[in-house]
C-alpha cells in the first residue's frame, strides 16, 4: 500500500500544491494528471524518495520513507520502485546492456538470461550492444522501460512516458508497461498530460492535480 | 607518475646499491700507502679497481713500512696490465685471505706467469685452468700486449660479489719480470693495503707517511664517504626533480578526478536514482583514482628495476663496480606507500564533490 498524508512542497517560497491525500493498494494503478508546471514531476520525484516534501508522509507497506536514513532510502528505491523518466535519464555512454546491468548491479542481483528476456520482451535484444546515443527515441524509451522492471519491483512510476512519441510508439511503451506491471505485480503511478494513454490503460484511479478534490 | 617513480626508483636503488659495493669492496682496510697525488685515486685505484693509479712507490720503501710496530697486515699490489679490460693484480697470497676467496678449481700461484682468475672473469672471457692469455699494457685494453711472456690459468676463484671477481691475480714477481726493461732494476709496486694493529694508530700513521716521506697514506672510509657526500648532492636533485614530475602527476590525477566528476554529474545522479548510494558512489570514485595511483606507482616501480636491471646487464658503471643483484629496498616500498596515501587525500576531494551532490537539482539541470 502507498499511502500519501498531506504531501505539500514549496519551492522559493511559493506554494506548488499542498495538502495532497491518497491511497493506492498495490496491484493498482493511479494516474496523476494535470496541466504543465502544475507539479507532476515534482510530486513523481517526492513520491520516489528523491525531493523531500516541505510537509506530509510518504508510507510504503508502513515504512515512513522519509523518515528512514538517506543510504536506506537510496536502497528502498533500487529495491521496491522502478522508475521511468521523462527524459530517460539513461547513460549514454553505455551500451543497451550496461544501461540494464548497472540497474541490476545497484540492487545486486545478477542474471544475465533475466535481462536478456527482459530486452527481448522490450524489443531491444539485437540491439544490447549498441550505445544509447545511437538509440531512436522509441527505443530510449523502451530501455528506459525495461531498466525500471530490472529489479521486478513493486511499486512503478512512469513520467510523461508517451508524450514524446507517435501512436505506434506510444501503443507498444503503454503495452510493455501494462504488461510488465502485472507480470511483476506491481502498483503502476503514471504522469501524464497525453491523453491517449487513458484509452490504452485502464486505471483504477486518478489523481487531478490543480482541481479541487 | 609512472615517470616520477622510475626515475626515483633508479636513484635510490643505484644510490643504495654505490654504497653497498664500495663497503663490499673494503675488506677491512685500514689505509693505502702509494705515490703521492689525490688521496681519492689512490683509494678507488687500489681498492676498487675504477681509477687510474697515482704512480708507484719503491718496494725498499714499502718494505720498511710493512715492518712498522702500528701495522697489523700490508699487502702489496702491483698494476699495470690487463686482459680484455679486467685488471691484472700482482700481490701475494695474503690478498686470498683478506677476501676471504675460495678457489672453485685449481690452485693458487707458485711460480711467476701463473694467474688466478675472477669468477667474472672466467665468464666473461671463457678463460680456464690451463689457458694461455697474454697482457695487454696498461689498465685498458689497447692492444699492445706482452706477446713474448703469457700467462698460465692455475685457478679460478668462486664469486665474491665484491671486485675480486673481476679481477686477475699473479705474483708481484710477474710484473716485475714483464716490466724489467721499465723499472731498470728497481722493484715498484703501486701500493700497500694497511690493516693496523690499533684503531688509534688512523691519527698517528697516515701523518707520518704523509709528511716523513715521498709516499701518501689514504683511509679509505675517509675519502669513499667524501665521495658519497658529492655524488649525493647529485642524488637529491634526481631526487627533487622525481618528487616534482611524481607531485605534477598527482595533481593530474586530482584534476582529471574532478573533471571526470563534473561531466558525469548527470551520470552519477541517475546512478542515485537506481538505487546506489551517496557512499557507493563516493566509494566508486575513490577506486578509479587509486587504481590510477596503485597502477602508475607499481609500473612505475617495476620499470624502475627494469632500467637498474638493465643497467646492471650494461655495466653502465664500469666492469670494476658491480651492481649486485635484484634488491627490494624498504626505502621504496615507502615512497609507494606515501605517494599512494598523498594520492588517497588528493582523491577525497572530487569523492566529497560527489558526495554532496544533489540528484534532482542535477537531473533537472541537466
Amino acid at each position: 500500500m502507498l499511502k500519501c498524508e498531506n504531501i505539500s512542497f514549496d519551492i522559493d517560497g511559493h506554494n506548488l500544491f499542498s495538502n495532497i491525500n491518497l491511497n493506492l493498494k498495490n496491484q493498482k494503478d493511479l494516474l496523476i494528471t494535470g496541466p504543465s508546471g502544475i507539479g507532476k514531476t515534482t510530486l513523481l520525484s517526492i513520491l520516489c524518495g528523491l525531493q523531500k516534501p516541505t510537509n506530509g508522509n510518504i508510507i510504503y507497506n508502513d515504512i515512513d520513507l522519509y523518515n528512514l536514513a538517506e543510504y536506506e532510502v537510496d536502497n528502498f528505491r533500487g529495491k521496491n520502485l522502478g522508475i521511468v523518466f521523462q527524459n530517460f535519464n539513461l547513460i549514454n555512454s553505455f551500451t543497451v546492456k550496461q544501461n540494464i546491468e548497472i540497474a541490476a548491479n545497484a540492487i545486486g542481483t545478477k542474471s544475465s538470461d533475466q535481462y536478456f528476456n527482459l530486452l527481448d520482451r522490450v524489443g531491444l535484444a539485437d540491439k544490447s550492444h549498441i550505445k544509447v546515443a545511437n538509440l531512436s527515441i522509441g527505443e530510449k524509451q523502451r530501455l528506459a522501460v525495461a531498466r525500471a522492471f530490472v529489479g521486478e519491483p513493486q511499486w512503478i512510476f512512469c513520467d510523461e512516458p508517451t508524450s514524446s512519441l507517435d501512436d505506434k510508439n506510444a501503443n507498444i511503451i503503454a503495452n510493455i508497461i501494462k504488461e510488465e506491471s502485472s507480470r511483476c505485480r506491481a502498483s503502476l503511478v503514471l504522469i501524464t498530460h497525453d491523453s491517449r494513454i487513458q484509452t490504452l490503460i485502464n486505471f483504477s484511479k486518478i489523481l487531478r492535480l490543480g482541481e479541487e478534490s | 607518475m609512472i615517470v616520477g617513480i622510475t626515475i626515483i626508483t633508479v636513484s635510490i636503488l643505484v644510490n643504495q646499491i654505490t654504497k653497498e659495493t664500495f663497503s663490499k669492496n673494503n675488506p677491512g682496510l685500514d689505509a693505502v700507502v702509494g705515490a703521492k697525488g689525490s688521496p681519492l685515486q689512490l683509494i678507488l685505484s687500489s681498492i676498487h679497481h675504477i681509477d687510474i693509479p697515482t704512480g708507484n712507490i719503491s718496494y725498499q720503501n714499502a718494505k720498511k713500512i710493512i715492518k712498522h710496530p702500528a701495522i697489523k697486515s700490508a699487502i702489496p699490489i702491483s698494476l699495470g696490465d690487463n686482459f680484455q679490460n679486467f685488471r691484472i693484480v700482482g700481490t701475494n697470497k695474503s690478498f686470498l685471505k683478506l677476501y676471504k676467496a675460495n678457489l672453485n678449481s685449481g690452485t693458487a700461484w707458485s711460480k711467476p706467469m701463473q694467474a688466478v682468475i675472477g669468477h667474472n672473469v672466467s665468464k666473461v672471457t671463457n678463460l680456464n685452468i690451463n689457458k694461455f692469455f697474454v697482457g695487454s699494457h696498461g689498465l685498458i685494453d689497447t692492444g699492445d700486449v706482452h706477446a713474448e711472456q703469457p700467462y698460465k690459468v692455475v685457478g679460478v676463484l668462486n664469486k665474491t660479489g665484491t671486485i675480486l671477481d673481476n679481477l686477475i691475480l699473479t705474483s708481484l714477481d710477474s710484473v716485475w719480470n714483464l716490466h724489467s726493461d721499465v723499472n731498470k732494476g728497481k722493484l715498484e709496486i703501486t701500493s700497500l693495503l694497511i690493516k693496523y694493529k690499533n684503531k688509534t694508530s688512523a691519527f698517528t700513521f697516515p701523518r707520518l707517511i704523509n709528511k716523513g716521506t715521498n709516499m701518501q697514506a689514504a683511509s679509505p672510509s675517509f675519502e669513499i664517504s667524501k665521495l658519497l657526500k658529492l655524488t649525493s648532492n647529485a642524488h637529491k636533485i634526481i631526487d627533487y626533480l622525481s618528487v616534482l614530475i611524481i607531485s605534477l602527476s598527482l595533481i593530474g590525477v586530482f584534476f582529471t578526478l574532478l573533471n571526470n566528476i563534473n561531466e558525469r554529474r548527470y551520470d552519477l545522479a541517475i546512478l542515485r536514482t537506481l538505487g546506489f548510494s551517496r557512499l557507493k558512489l563516493f566509494s566508486i570514485i575513490l577506486s578509479e583514482g587509486m587504481i590510477i595511483s596503485i597502477l602508475g606507482s607499481t609500473i612505475g616501480l617495476i620499470f624502475g628495476y627494469v632500467v637498474y636491471e638493465s643497467m646492471y646487464y650494461l655495466s653502465i658503471v664500469g666492469k670494476s663496480l658491480e651492481l649486485g643483484q635484484l634488491n627490494f629496498l624498504n626505502d621504496l616500498f615507502l615512497i609507494w606507500i606515501i605517494v599512494n596515501i598523498i594520492a588517497f587525500i588528493t582523491c577525497l576531494v572530487p569523492c566529497i564533490k560527489a558526495y554532496k551532490q544533489n540528484i534532482r537539482s542535477t537531473l533537472l539541470n541537466s
